[in-house]
């Protein structure tokens, strides 16, 4: 039998931006129906060990997420996929994968982005050689406290390559992705701090030392930690006879070609829009550049879409840091409630 | 000065390779050409960015423009489109065309190739032909080469080519209808006419250089750009 839920608000993605979100409008006084696709909550902080730049532990903010849902108003649903919005009239219709309809006077989309897929940077040798990782699977490997290399021991020396699928026309991605900068400085320091002899070479064209405590951790570590920096994009990786991986890169700054065999390669790879968030825009005529969701006004409405009463927040729109993101859900309630109450 | 930049830019293959680059250094690190001269292909881009003809200027002139083997491996990885390679060959052309090719060792090798190769193919339709690999200028092929040089005939036969004959097989003698096609060709797509402007700016720094030279393969200009600088 078809379902029928009938509320103020349906938040797609319990991710930081849906929950930050639906915890403000619940409060507010609305009700709130939150539909997140996978069993749990927390999006892709679920696959993070600490976040820049104070190090605060994913999990702790993992918990005070499942603190903030108990809110009255909230109702959170997991494991559900909303598989299509449209509008009627003066309400928008959403239908679940669970044959539920969800009627509601406003949608908000947090349905926020999916990690770079890795292997279409073939000669990174990305699921083709050992020792080659993601930095998600580093995220992994500091959760597990045990850092190995291609040959499954200690690494001695690592290498982290920066703009992997950003910053790259090759794979379709022009943009920056924002974050790997500062996460790539982050685990030249988590490196260091467990495996003090390890020696660390980050490769980067740019460093985006865009947000408060950003530059100061950039220069901790190379002052405090001795992480070395390499201007110069990594060409390729190829494995050596011993197992280890050997990289090719220019030192762009003393204009040489480089060889350098290390026993980890750890790829920072960049944001692409989710398949939710392509979907959905795309059912909606809201679809922007690279499959984001575009907003109506960059600089007057960021969190409205072209349909009254559609709204966008967080990293379904493009890259954003997690401060940030949480900064938009909070406009975003905002922008809902002026709505709700007809004042736009 | 002539406007080199402004040259450059109708070419097609300028077009195509020069968008913006931001210096990643992953054409260099990629260039097998990189790894053994005093070449760096990001560097062509950017001085072609700064569109400034002083520098063009030098670079026409200079010996970088033709340590590129035109590989292509750039165009495959550059993150911003550009293509170094494709870059390089417009250069080549331009120094060429305005006679700049001569200021340089590697440039006025173009006088060698086209006496050897391009003339080759026009005489005999074969681009490297084993009679022009001659030992004295050949010391790479070692002593047995001289032995082989001496007895191709002998040699080719005993391999079971058909040398310098009619007839099908390799090393055949191409004959006067197919040559006189691929002289049109040379002549209705250029090619001749290029040959003639490699010539007579090779001619002029002859002069200069207080060298000789003749049609043949064997005048003290023709062998001075054949073995200049080889052993770099
Ligand atoms: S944040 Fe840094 S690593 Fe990430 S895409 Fe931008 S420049 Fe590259
Ligand atoms: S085409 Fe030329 S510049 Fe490009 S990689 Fe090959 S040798 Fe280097
Ligand atoms: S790969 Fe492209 S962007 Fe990078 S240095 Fe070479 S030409 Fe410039």
């Amino acid at each position: 039998m078809e379902k029928i839920i009938y509320t103020d608000i349906a938040v797609i993605g319990a991710g930081p931006t849906g929950i930050v979100a639906a915890y403000n409008l619940a409060r507010l006084g609305y009700k709130v129906s939150l539909f997140e696709k996978e069993e749990s909550l927390g999006g892709n902080i679920l696959k993070t060990y600490k976040l820049f730049p104070n190090f605060q532990s994913s999990n702790e903010l993992l918990q005070l997420f499942g603190e903030m849902i108990v809110v009255n108003n909230l109702s959170l649903q997991t494991g559900v996929t909303v598989t299509n919005i449209r509008k009627d009239n003066n309400h928008w219709i959403s239908t679940t994968n669970k044959g539920e309809t969800i009627v509601s006077k406003a949608v908000l989309m947090a349905t926020g982005f999916k990690p770079f897929d890795a292997h279409y940077k073939e000669e990174y040798g990305y699921g083709i050689y050992n020792g080659v990782i993601t930095s998600l699977e580093f995220e992994k490997m500091l959760k597990c406290g045990e850092i190995y290399g291609s040959n499954g021991i200690t690494p001695e020396k690592i290498a982290i390559l920066n703009c992997v699928g950003s910053r790259d026309a090759k794979v379709g991605n022009n943009y920056c992705s924002r974050v790997c900068c500062i996460n790539a400085v982050k685990f030249g320091i988590e490196i260091k701090e467990i495996l003090p002899k390890a020696e660390v070479y980050c490769f980067y064209m740019d460093l985006r030392m865009t947000g408060q405590f950003y530059e100061e951790l950039y220069r901790k570590s190379q002052q405090e930690y001795g992480v070395n920096y390499i201007r110069g994009k990594i060409s390729e990786a190829s494995q050596t006879a011993d197992n280890r991986i050997q990289l090719k890169a220019e030192d762009t700054l003393l204009r040489l070609p480089i060889k350098m065999t290390v026993d980890l390669l750890i790829l920072m790879i960049g944001i692409e829009a989710s398949e939710s968030t392509k979907e959905l825009s795309a059912q909606t005529g809201i679809m922007g550049e690279y499959g984001f969701a575009k907003s109506h006004s960059l600089l007057k409405a960021d969190n409205h879409t072209i349909h009254p009463g559609l709204f966008i927040a967080g990293t379904c729109k493009r890259p954003f840091t997690y401060p940030e993101t949480v900064a938009d859900a909070r406009a975003a309630v905002v922008e809902i409630q002026h709505y709700l109450e007809n004042k736009t | 000065m002539i406007d080199y930049f402004e040259r450059l830019s109708r070419d097609v293959r300028v077009k195509e390779g020069l968008k913006a680059c931001m210096n990643c250094g992953i054409c260099t690190a990629i260039c097998p050409a990189a790894e053994f001269f005093p070449y760096n292909p990001k560097e062509i881009c950017n001085i072609l960015q700064t569109k400034d003809n002083k520098k063009i200027e030098a670079l026409l002139k200079n010996e970088t423009i033709w340590y590129c083997g035109q590989c292509m491996s750039c165009k495959a990885r550059c993150p911003r489109e550009n293509v170094p390679g494709m870059l390089i060959s417009a250069l080549r052309k331009l120094s060429q065309e305005t006679g700049l090719f001569v200021e340089s060792s590697k440039g006025r090798q173009q006088y060698a190739i086209s006496k050897t190769i391009a003339e080759s193919i026009l005489k005999s339709g074969y681009c490297v032909h084993a009679e022009n690999v001659k030992p004295e200028l050949h010391p790479e092929q070692g002593t047995v080469w001289n032995w082989y040089y001496n007895n191709l005939e002998e040699i080719a036969d005993r391999l079971g080519a058909n040398y310098k004959k009619h007839g099908p097989g390799s090393l055949r003698l191409i004959g006067k209808k197919n040559l006189d096609e691929i002289n049109a060709i040379f002549e209705v797509t250029g090619g001749k006419k290029f040959l003639e402007t490699i010539h007579s700016y090779s001619t002029k720094k002859a002069q200069e250089m207080n060298l000789e030279i003749d049609d043949s393969l064997n005048s003290p200009y023709f062998i001075k750009t054949y073995t200049e600088d080889s052993d770099q």
